[in-house]
């Protein structure tokens, strides 16, 4: 007569010990391989999941937002910024003039604007291109973004700086699926950068390349963040959202020139209300010879006007 | 029995497939996620909104040191300074005033101290129209041979604004005709530009020669 144990056809010491040896090492491998999981460490909190679209929160839970903004830059940066949610003035429609006979092309505004905008230095995120082109011509075919003179400006050529035209009929708007960007009264075109769902049909609609995609987590040193901030303007943007040139808006909606402008060493940049008749704006539409709007032809109307001296 | 086995089998499968796994992710053959280029830094200097220079009235502001306009300290008064001139008409700067660049004007016409400076009172300026400016004032002087430019200034097409655009959020600040022009030589020297934009990939520069030829 057998043992229980041998002629048992479930389970014996044997198979027993042969069974959970298998199991327990399956378990750890398992353990193991979802490993990487532990990495995925930014997940949306439920607040942040739950946010309501920009033109649906009431003041109260825009103020609750603002809260948690400041609370997730401090938690990533340690510094504490302050986060507004500006909104556009009444009387005012915003408007950009370059002299086109004074730009030199030393791209101070590019990196002032990058460190205004808190823009990912690595890899770079950048709102302007100054595109140098040969005199006596306009075809973008033959503007240059990389050139590195030892001087500037040189001899038969002048600059021409593109960003957000802001344009008054914007095809990045119309193909947004999600209504994640849209114009405001005062003329910027603004980006929820919580409801962009990155599918970068906008960058893909603007004639001008002036919209810009997180490929990556930006990086930003601690130390170059700009802690002045605005909810649709320059907070930390995250991985897999579009950004771009929004005039400033924590500066201009608080009154200030956009920062682009405030670092240009010639004053080819300009920027007023152009529904204000003494502004700045509205003297160069009135009486210099305003020459293009960037590639009129398309339609767009943009609120960027490219004009001359003489 | 047979099912015993298959049971083994399968967890000895999986097992073996986990495991594999784990040393996939530690090992990682397809490669991590690389490095990134570092791009440093740009030099604050190009973040800079200082002009070039400081007015005379904007020294004043800062109480700086003013010694360098006190004229008559080497100067003799109502005795004015005679001008001297090489056979090419070029005047010739007095050792005095080496640091003087002269290059006012195409072809170097402005050329002589007395269009702006008065001679009969050096420590203030004169139109052609005869009208006397202060040292602090000197905008109306170069107005008045730059009119067009003058007025466009007015307007505020020309030249470097800043602060406020909103008078009623707060101050707009102008700048003087000498804070970015060089009186004596007023057109721009070059400058370095800031860096271009990084070329993540570096065959990147090739492309626009290449897009050229055809």
């Amino acid at each position: 007569m057998a043992t229980p144990e041998s002629n048992s056809p479930g389970m014996n010491r044997r198979s027993f010990l042969r069974t959970s040896a298998v199991l327990t090492s399956g378990l750890a491998a398992l353990a193991a391989s979802l490993a990487p999981l532990r990495n995925l460490d930014d997940f949306p909190s439920v607040e942040k999941f739950l946010q309501k679209y920009y033109k649906e929160m009431t003041p109260e839970e825009m103020a609750k937002v603002l809260k948690r903004i400041e609370h997730d830059v401090e938690k990533q940066y340690g510094l504490r910024p302050h986060v507004r949610d500006l909104r556009p003035m009444d009387g005012v429609e915003f408007v950009y003039a370059l002299n086109l006979t004074r730009c030199i092309g030393c791209r101070k505004c590019v990196h002032a604007c990058v460190a205004e905008n808190n823009q990912s230095r690595n890899p770079e995120i950048q709102y302007i291109r100054v595109l140098k082109l040969p005199h006596g011509s306009l075809d973008l075919e033959k503007a240059e973004h990389n050139s590195d003179p030892a001087k500037v400006p040189e001899k038969g050529f002048f600059y021409m700086p593109v960003q957000c035209q802001q344009c008054k009929n914007p095809p990045c708007v119309k193909v947004c699926p999600v209504h994640a960007t849209w114009q405001e009264t005062d003329g910027i075109t603004v980006i929820d950068y919580d409801w962009c769902i990155g599918c970068r049909y906008c960058e893909a609609a603007c004639p001008y390349w002036a919209r810009r995609f997180n490929f990556t987590k930006p990086e930003i040193p601690k130390e170059k963040l700009n802690l002045e901030m605005a909810y649709l303007g320059n907070r930390p943007r995250k991985q897999g959202v579009m950004e771009k040139c929004h005039f400033c808006i924590q500066r201009t909606r608080a009154g200030k020139y956009p920062a682009c402008l405030e670092v240009c060493p010639v004053g080819a940049r300009k920027f007023g209300n152009i529904l204000d008749p003494n502004s700045e704006v509205s003297y160069i539409l009135r009486t210099k010879r305003v020459f293009i709007q960037l590639k009129e032809e398309m339609g767009t109307s943009p609120r960027f006007f490219y004009y001359f001296d003489v | 029995m047979s099912l015993n086995l298959k049971t083994s089998a399968v967890l000895t499968g999986l097992s073996c497939a986990f495991l594999a796994l784990t040393a996939a992710f530690l090992l990682n053959p397809w490669g991590r996620p690389q490095a990134r280029e570092f791009i440093p830094l740009v030099d604050t200097n190009f973040l800079s909104t200082a002009t070039v220079r400081q007015s005379y009235a904007e020294l004043i502001r800062l109480k700086a040191d003013l010694s360098d306009f006190d004229c008559y300290a080497c100067h003799e008064k109502g005795k004015p300074p005679t001008l001297r001139f090489d056979t090419n008409q070029v005047l010739i700067i007095p050792t005095e005033h080496a640091n003087l660049v002269m290059g006012h004007g195409s072809h170097n016409r402005n050329n002589n101290c007395f269009n702006c400076h008065d001679e009969n009172n050096l420590e203030q300026f004169q139109t052609r129209d005869g009208r006397a400016l202060k040292l602090s004032d000197s905008t109306p002087l170069c107005g008045s041979c730059h009119g067009p430019t003058y007025r466009d200034w007015e307007g505020g097409a020309h030249g470097r604004t800043g602060g406020f655009w909103n008078k009623a959020s707060g101050e707009t600040t102008r700048r003087n005709c000498v804070e970015c022009h060089n009186p004596h030589a007023p057109k721009f020297p070059g400058r370095a530009p800031a860096p271009g934009p990084h070329l993540l990939h570096p065959d990147a520069h090739i492309a626009p020669e290449t897009h050229a030829a055809h």
